[in-house]
């Protein structure tokens, strides 16, 4: 069960590198919260009750539900919808996320040990490098935002492997993170509507020497 | 029980000059927040603190107190100097400025307390926080284009170390992410994972000291954030990132990739020692080129923790005197921003006239930054060279004394320029506040005293600290 949830959200992120559609992404970092909902009931069902029951509320609400809504909100008040100007096609932006996979295999391969999960460390790994093509490749800062998701969400897919210390500062870590999204993106997109009148990180070129 | 006292009345004080009322209420409780930190410092120095742990989640070292004591001094001096900074904002931009100058100390003191893999990444996130707001204090569009791109980067950057520190617990399978807990069991650990999670973790936390290849941020923050702001940025900050990475950087010395560790620290060392020098040449702008300073001497710590032996302690050093140096050094910047309103290179000078003591300030401490004795700067950097030698690294002392030749020539052509050349832009109205300028010049005489003569204490801490 966990592993078909793992191929499909392997699939999603192959999705998210050539999808144009900010509202794909948005349903893709939704989805992506679901699957991470159902993977922590099942692999962390032997931790104690109350934590289980923590760890996956705070999934579904914040992952699956508060962040996807927040990202809709600002989809319909920036009237923003597609990649306006990609750094690269779609065609090449499946190549760079079909090389990211497969040098994920190859170093999950390379450095096999049963001290972790190889399927999690590599699901995260490819994550991780989606994550960064998403904010390399696409120009528009909305795009960045939603690649900053995908790390969080590898980070967070990751963290059910190993399940140290996962009750209390894994939680209070992931919080944290989830209060760092939700505030780049309700205040700073909010913000950065208002007084840049642009959403293009090639506006954002004013500091620098 | 008196550390976590400690917090809620840092985080209670600092809340409550968000809510203050006029600038006396305001001053009346951020001095309130300095006394709890000056019991608190009283407190590890002579109520026996110092040692021990508060759960087990912190524990007061000899690290963790002696960056702290320099924490609770800059923090000070920069609570000082931006009273007269902002007294033309407006007082809510004032209060959430100040409230959250109080914070990021906490945050930082967190920080340097944590006695764990985790806390100490959930502080450092924390301070990603704090600094975002301080960078945006003036509500202008370049101030919000650099504090997204801060908090961005951090947050991404952080969230990459947060996956190398989840590697380095699963490598090590152990049941706490406490470093004393880590450093019993790392060595029988996976090297291809532990090599994986430290290439993550610095690569994380180089946004926080500045390090070569997330410093951008940090100089960017430096820009757009007040000056006495930068200077707790630069100095408090970084050393929370130098503390952190001091930490893995002891618990890696138990493993077999040790060496690999350290010829990786040499790399990025020299790698930002390059990108310090060069930058350092191109900037038009005081501020930034203050910061690509900080990420030179950022450099020449890590090049010290790469080679290892005596290079260590004099990394540990170079850090102790670079607080004092550099926040002498933006405090000074803030002053001339009084009187210029601006920190363009090619349109500042004449300096020397309007404020003799700034001037000398600036001199000073180029002098001393430059490690020119009696810097302490030149102390450390001596033992850096010397260890490289000793190593027979002859590439690395060629290229380190190259780079320091750019830094030398570039720092000494911009401030004499702003001291001597003259000026192009138009003198703002208020006069130079010259008592600033004095206070700013007293850090820089504590660092000079440290280049003359090394108190046995300070010794003694920094072999305890160097000791892997």
């Amino acid at each position: 069960m966990i592993l078909s949830l793992l191929i499909l959200y392997v699939v999603t992120l192959v999705y998210l590198s050539i999808t144009e559609r900010f509202r794909n992404f948005a349903s893709i970092v939704s989805l992506q919260g679901w699957l991470l909902f159902i993977i922590a009931l099942l692999r962390l069902h032997a931790i104690a009750p109350s934590e289980l029951a923590f760890i996956a509320l705070e999934t579904l609400i914040f992952k699956a539900l508060v962040v996807p809504a927040i990202l809709f909100a600002v989809i319909r008040r920036t009237r923003i919808n597609r990649v306006r100007t990609s750094g690269s096609s779609q065609f090449h932006a499946l190549l760079w996320s079909l090389a990211a996979l497969i040098s994920s295999i190859s170093i999950t391969y390379y450095v096999a040990d049963p001290t972790i999960d190889p399927l999690f460390f590599g699901v995260a790994l490819y994550a991780l490098l989606s994550g960064l093509l998403l904010i390399v490749l696409r120009s528009r800062l909305f795009s960045h935002m939603v690649g900053f998701l995908v790390i969080e969400n590898g980070v967070f897919l990751f963290s059910t492997a190993i399940g140290v210390e996962m009750p209390l500062l894994i939680n209070l870590a992931i919080l944290l993170d989830i209060l760092m999204s939700v505030l780049m993106l309700g205040v700073f997109f909010t913000e950065i509507d208002h007084k840049i009148h642009a959403d293009d990180a090639d506006s954002l070129t004013h500091v620098k020497d | 029980m008196i550390f976590y006292l400690y917090l809620a009345l840092s985080v209670t004080t600092a809340s409550a000059v968000l809510l203050s009322r006029g600038r006396r209420t305001m001053h009346a409780i951020g001095s309130l927040f300095y006394v709890v930190q000056a019991l608190f410092a009283a407190w590890l120095l002579f109520g026996g603190g110092s040692g021990t742990s508060a759960g087990t989640i912190f524990a007061f070292d000899t690290t963790g107190t002696l960056f702290f004591l320099l924490l609770v001094i800059v923090s000070f001096w920069v609570f000082t100097h931006s009273e007269p900074y902002l007294s033309e904002c407006a007082p809510t931009q004032t209060r959430s400025y100040f409230s959250l100058l109080l914070l990021l100390t906490t945050a930082i003191t967190g920080a340097y307390f944590a006695s764990n893999l985790a806390v100490t990444w959930i502080f450092l996130e924390a301070t990603t926080l704090c600094s975002g707001g301080i960078i945006y204090h003036r509500r202008t569009a370049q101030t919000l284009e650099a504090a997204w791109k801060y908090v961005f980067v951090c947050s991404t950057g952080i969230a990459m170390a947060y996956l190398g520190i989840l590697l380095l617990a699963g490598a090590t399978r152990c049941e706490s992410l406490s470093y004393d807990t880590v450093a019993n069991v790392i060595a029988q650990s996976n090297p291809l994972y532990l090599k994986t999670a430290c290439l993550l973790i610095l690569c994380g936390y180089s946004c926080k000291m500045e390090l070569f290849p997330l410093y951008t941020v940090g100089v960017d923050a430096n820009f757009a954030a007040p000056s006495p702001a930068s200077a707790l940025i630069s100095t408090g900050l970084v050393n929370a990132g130098f503390v952190a990475l001091l930490r893995l950087y002891r618990l890696m010395a138990r493993t077999e990739i040790f060496p690999w560790v350290r010829s990786v620290l040499l790399v990025v060392g020299v790698l930002s020692l390059l990108v310090g020098a060069l930058f350092l040449r191109r900037t038009n702008n005081y501020k930034r080129f203050l910061s690509y300073s900080t990420v030179e001497n950022m450099g020449i710590a890590a090049i010290g923790l790469g080679v290892g032996g005596v290079g260590v302690w004099a990394a540990v050093f170079h850090v102790v005197c670079h607080t004092f140096i550099k926040s002498s050094l933006f405090l000074q910047m803030a002053v001339v921003r009084q009187v210029y309103n601006g920190y363009r290179i090619n349109r500042l000078g004449d300096y020397i006239r309007i404020n003799r003591i700034g001037a000398i300030g600036l001199l000073a401490g180029m002098v001393v930054v430059l490690a020119f004795p009696p810097s302490p700067l030149f102390l450390s950097e001596l033992m850096i060279l010397g260890e490289a030698i000793a190593a027979g690294k002859w590439w690395l002392v060629g290229t380190m004394l190259l780079l320091l030749c750019i830094v030398i020539y570039s720092f000494c052509l911009r401030v004499l320029r702003l001291c001597y050349q003259p000026n192009q832009d138009e003198l703002h109205p208020s006069k130079a506040d010259r008592a600033l300028s004095w206070s700013a010049l007293s850090l820089l005489f504590v660092a000079m005293i440290l280049g003359l003569w090394q108190p046995a204490v300070l010794r003694d801490i920094i072999d305890r600290i160097a000791t892997l």
